[in-house]
């Protein structure tokens, strides 16, 4: 993660602050980079030079307008208008990073392949601070290619129990032998 | 008749005077003659047989001198009869020889020639197995690879798509009992 990045983050932290809105804005920003990793049409159209931005823009306004704050839309037009949407993922992880931080908690990036209830949630939060000494805030990716079971990354600590991983763990020994 | 009368009595007469003072001649012409015979005999002796004899031993020098060239001439041919049969042998010799050398090399160069054509086609031989063999184990080791990545695909489409809620849960709550325990 760059500096740029880094310093984005804080600056849309502060921002969310003042507008009284830093979760919300934490956890739509967080959506929104998920849902832009799902979609490579979303992605290659937002980041098309041939597009002009105002048009980007309006699709920004024309998906978010109604679910999302204005604050919110308002912060992903001017990253649009920046021409650093591909970066959007990236800073709303360190987002999300710097808003556990600042409420002296670490984020712990759940992977599944389907959505999880809160009451798994809520065990996950408690054997992964257990686990890893932190208190952590668990933030729910969902993510098809783990196949099934649940992929946890603490800062550098991955805690990997998904089929992805055995299947992978097959592919390799079936390479080695 | 008259003259037959004469030598008869000229004959009897000289019987009668003795026969031989008829056919001796006269002291004075025989001393003559002698005299004369000295003088003839003295200049042949002096000049006329010194130069017979010279002439006689000049011939005799040159027959005995040309016996001698010609039997050094045959001495010589017999020398160059003798070298020339001697190196006449050495030739045959040396060219027997010559093709028994020939021959040898030649036995040689062929067992050599062969015996490297017969290196060169076990190398060949054995290269082109080692070959095949490392072509044949590539082969089986990509289709093997090739294999492997097909069913671990395959697996891991099935194991995905088999899994209903109820498993999905399962495994959530297998990984959270291992979390919890840890």
């Amino acid at each position: 993660m760059d500096d740029r990045t880094v310093s984005y983050a804080n600056g849309i932290l502060e921002l969310a602050r003042a507008e009284g809105e830093a979760d919300r804005v934490e956890n739509e920003l967080f959506e929104i980079a998920q849902a832009l990793d799902k979609s490579p049409e979303l992605r290659s159209a937002l980041t098309d030079p041939q597009l002009p931005i105002e048009r980007k823009q309006a699709v920004i306004a024309d998906l978010l307008g109604a679910r999302a704050s204005a604050t919110t839309v308002g912060i992903v037009q001017y990253i649009v208008s920046q021409g650093r949407i591909s970066e959007l993922p990236d800073v709303a992880t360190a987002l999300v990073e710097k808003a556990a931080e600042a409420r002296s908690k670490a984020l712990a990036e759940v992977r599944s392949a389907v959505p999880l209830d809160d009451i798994t949630i809520e065990r996950l939060t408690t054997a992964l601070s257990k686990a890893t000494g932190k208190s952590v805030e668990v933030k729910v990716i969902v993510d098809e290619s783990v196949i099934g079971g649940i992929v946890a990354r603490v800062g550098d600590t991955v805690i990997d129990g998904s089929i992805a991983r055995r299947v992978d763990s097959l592919r390799q020994a079936l390479n080695t032998r | 008749m008259h003259f037959l009368n004469a030598l008869t009595v000229l004959a009897q007469e000289e019987e009668t005077s003795g026969g031989l003072s008829l056919v001796l001649p006269h002291p004075e012409e025989l001393i003559a003659g002698i005299l004369a015979f000295l003088i003839v005999f003295f200049f042949v002796w002096k000049w006329a047989l010194p130069t017979i004899n010279k002439t006689l031993e000049a011939r005799q020098q040159a027959i005995t001198a040309q016996i001698d060239e010609a039997e050094a001439a045959k001495r010589e041919a017999e020398t160059l009869l003798t070298d020339y049969k001697a190196q006449l042998a050495d030739s045959k010799a040396e060219g027997n020889r010559i093709v028994e050398e020939a021959r040898v090399a030649g036995d040689q160069m062929k067992s050599e020639i062969i015996s490297k054509a017969n290196d060169e086609a076990e190398q060949l031989i054995a290269k082109a197995r080692t070959e095949a063999d490392t072509e044949k184990s590539r082969a089986l080791a990509d289709a093997r690879r090739e294999v492997g990545e097909l069913s671990v695909e395959l697996a891991g489409k099935i194991v995905g798509e088999s899994l209903d809620p109820k498993a999905h849960q399962d495994l959530v709550d297998r990984y959270l009992a291992d979390l919890e325990k840890m």
